[in-house]
């Protein structure tokens, strides 16, 4: 079974009265398979957090459907296996961090001395001990950040959904952040997440898809995204500095010495990628 | 059993997300206001300070029931959009009608708790008034008779002040300040899950606040011939669209010394529980249709 399914999914918003509407996500589909990261990348406004909201139930789909787990997202069902960052997340102010978790575990129906522990735990594991019974009115935005992700792992979810984990946060954060990602994809958790921060998508995904103006231009593995067909990459050891277009040939009769230890396609960045795939997309 | 702990969690965490926007001052206030009114008319009659004594609380009570369910209603579903906190709450797998019953609940706790702490208050300054009242009321009777004074006479004057006192039928008016209450949070719930601002949930509010207490009186002027079927109807229509508030107004009645009967209290709960169900049902109808 997929853990998430998203299928010819079509969001339109009225714009007022009057004033037309506007497709914000046109015939999206793709699937997560349990265990895997996802990563949802694409300039803003093409579409990411819209798609996530209609996995969560939190828009109704205009034409298509999603589904977790096999639930469809309509259902209440389907939001108990789900952790949720929203971007930008907000909670109540007048709760201090503690309270905001034990709040969350409760609507979890969760409670007790146990639910107490597992916050207690959440809030070191995600940096926030100290500021545990200080009121949220003064975290400052990566701490938000933080309790968002700490309440989103509160019922321990078998899918994560990341709208944008690492936006606001410091370098040092934003890496604690990733290795949690880590964590949870060691654990079996499967996490489908958004972030204009490639390289560190780049790092924990497994499979990618890329949006642009609310269609998926690009999806699938990372490594056979990133994997570039018409070039060919050479990795020398013992070289002399200069490379030329034959150089196999060129090798072979002048430098019998030096072996090739690997050749096959070299891999861009995502980054590289990402620029390519959207600015053509925009350009036509 | 979790969807009650779940619409625990949503009512508890409104009471202290109203608490701690201070609403409870105004209780203070409220107390103040009591004590003051209750020692500073000494001018007028005996019976008169009770009376006023037992206004001015009363208007405070009503005042704070009617500003709280409008008002605070109205702050939190708009905010909690706004603030994109209910994108946190929702994903969570909490039903809409779970979340909306929180709210719900949260601010009629409130409602309750502090009608119970005012009522209590004003119930003890009432009541030392009154003895107060009474003493000076019997003494100057005594003194009047010229040490003749029967105990039959002392009962009478006692009697009289002690129905413009501490009565249990007083605290049935506090009840129906409640209802009434209860009626306009639902009301303002379902408004508010509509709008789209806090400002425009207040104002809507408000007006129909002020149109149900004129429905009777709009009834009355265009019914003046007779009842017929189409007369029926159309009041029928008008008491759903607005709330006929009129139905909840026993507090002059009651202060000037009627007891309402057991039936027309039964009557009146039974109306404001129609009204809650009705208007809890729409709002969640339209709830659940919300995009967010
Ligand atoms: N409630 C709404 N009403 C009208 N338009 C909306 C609404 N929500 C989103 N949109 C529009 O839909 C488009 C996609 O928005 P979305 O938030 O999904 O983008 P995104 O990919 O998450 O962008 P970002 O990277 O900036 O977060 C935007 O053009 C936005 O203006
Ligand atoms: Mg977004």
């Amino acid at each position: 079974m997929t853990a998430v399914e998203v299928k010819n999914l079509s969001k339109v918003f009225h714009r007022g009265l009057g004033q037309g509407f506007f497709t914000a996500v046109k015939d999206v589909s793709f699937t997560v398979a349990p265990g895997e990261v996802y990563g949802l990348i694409g300039p803003n406004g093409s579409g990411k957090s819209t798609t996530m909201k209609a996995l969560l139930g939190l828009l109704a789909p205009t034409l298509g459907s999603t589904s977790i787990y096999g639930i469809d997202s309509r259902k209440v069902e389907a939001r108990k296996a789900v952790g949720f960052l929203p971007e930008n997340p907000y909670f109540y102010k007048h709760l201090t961090g503690l309270e905001t978790m034990l709040f969350f575990g409760r609507l979890c129906g969760l409670g007790g001395k146990p639910l107490r522990e597992h916050c207690v735990r959440l809030l070191e594991q995600t940096g926030l001990a100290d500021a545990a019974d200080r009121r949220l009115g003064g975290y400052s935005k990566g701490m938000l950040q933080r309790i968002g992700l700490a309440q989103a792992l509160i019922h321990e979810p078998k899918l994560l959904v990341l709208d944008e984990p690492t936006a606001g946060v410091d370098p040092a954060g934003s890496r604690k952040i990733r290795d949690l990602i880590l964590d949870c994809k060691q654990r079996g958790i499967t996490v489908l997440v958004t972030s204009h921060l490639l390289e560190q998508i780049q790092e924990v995904c497994d499979r990618v898809g890329i949006m642009a103006s609310g269609r998926m231009i690009k999806e699938g593995a990372l490594k056979d995204l990133i994997a570039v067909d018409d070039q060919f990459e050479v990795l020398l050891q013992n070289t002399d500095a200069a490379l030329e277009p034959q150089l196999r040939e060129w090798l072979a009769q002048n430098y019998p010495n030096t072996q090739i230890l690997r050749a096959g396609r070299p891999h861009t960045t995502l980054e590289r990628l990402f620029l390519e795939v959207t600015e053509s997309k925009s350009s036509d | 059993m979790f969807h009650l702990r779940r619409i625990l969690a949503l009512a508890s965490n409104t009471v202290t997300q109203l608490l701690r926007m201070k609403v409870l001052f105004f209780l203070l206030a409220f107390c103040v206001l009591v004590v003051a009114a209750g020692f500073a008319f000494p001018a007028v009659s005996e019976a008169q300070q009770l009376k006023l004594l037992k206004d001015v609380s009363f208007g405070a009570l009503q005042a704070f029931a009617v500003v709280m369910a409008i008002a605070s209603t109205a702050l939190l579903l708009p905010k909690d959009v706004e603030d994109r906190t209910l994108y946190t709450i929702l994903a969570k797998p909490v039903p809409r009608i779970d979340y909306l019953l929180g709210k719900y609940l949260g601010v009629i706790a409130l409602i309750a708790g502090g009608l119970i702490l005012m009522d209590a208050a004003f119930s003890l300054v009432l009541y030392i008034k009154q003895t107060i009242v009474i003493k000076e009321a019997v003494d100057w009777f005594v003194h009047q008779q010229q040490g003749q004074a029967d105990a039959a006479g002392i009962a009478a004057v006692t009697a009289d002040l002690e129905k413009q006192g501490l009565t249990w039928s007083l605290h049935t008016a506090v009840w129906s300040i409640f209802l009434k209450a209860a009626v306009l949070t639902a009301l303002a719930l379902l408004i508010s899950t509509i709008a789209s601002s806090t400002l425009f949930t207040i104002i809507t509010g408000f007006a129909f606040f002020v149109i149900g207490h004129g429905l009777g009186l709009f009834r009355d002027y265009f019914f003046q011939g007779g009842i017929s079927r189409w007369d029926y109807a159309l009041s029928a229509v008008l008491s759903i669209l607005c709330p006929d508030l009129g139905l909840f107004d026993i507090v002059d009645p009651v202060l000037e010394g009627h007891v309402p009967s057991v039936m027309a209290m039964s009557t009146m709960t039974g109306f404001a529980v129609l009204y809650i169900v009705g208007y809890l049902t729409v709002a969640h109808l339209l709830f659940v249709e919300k995009e967010l």
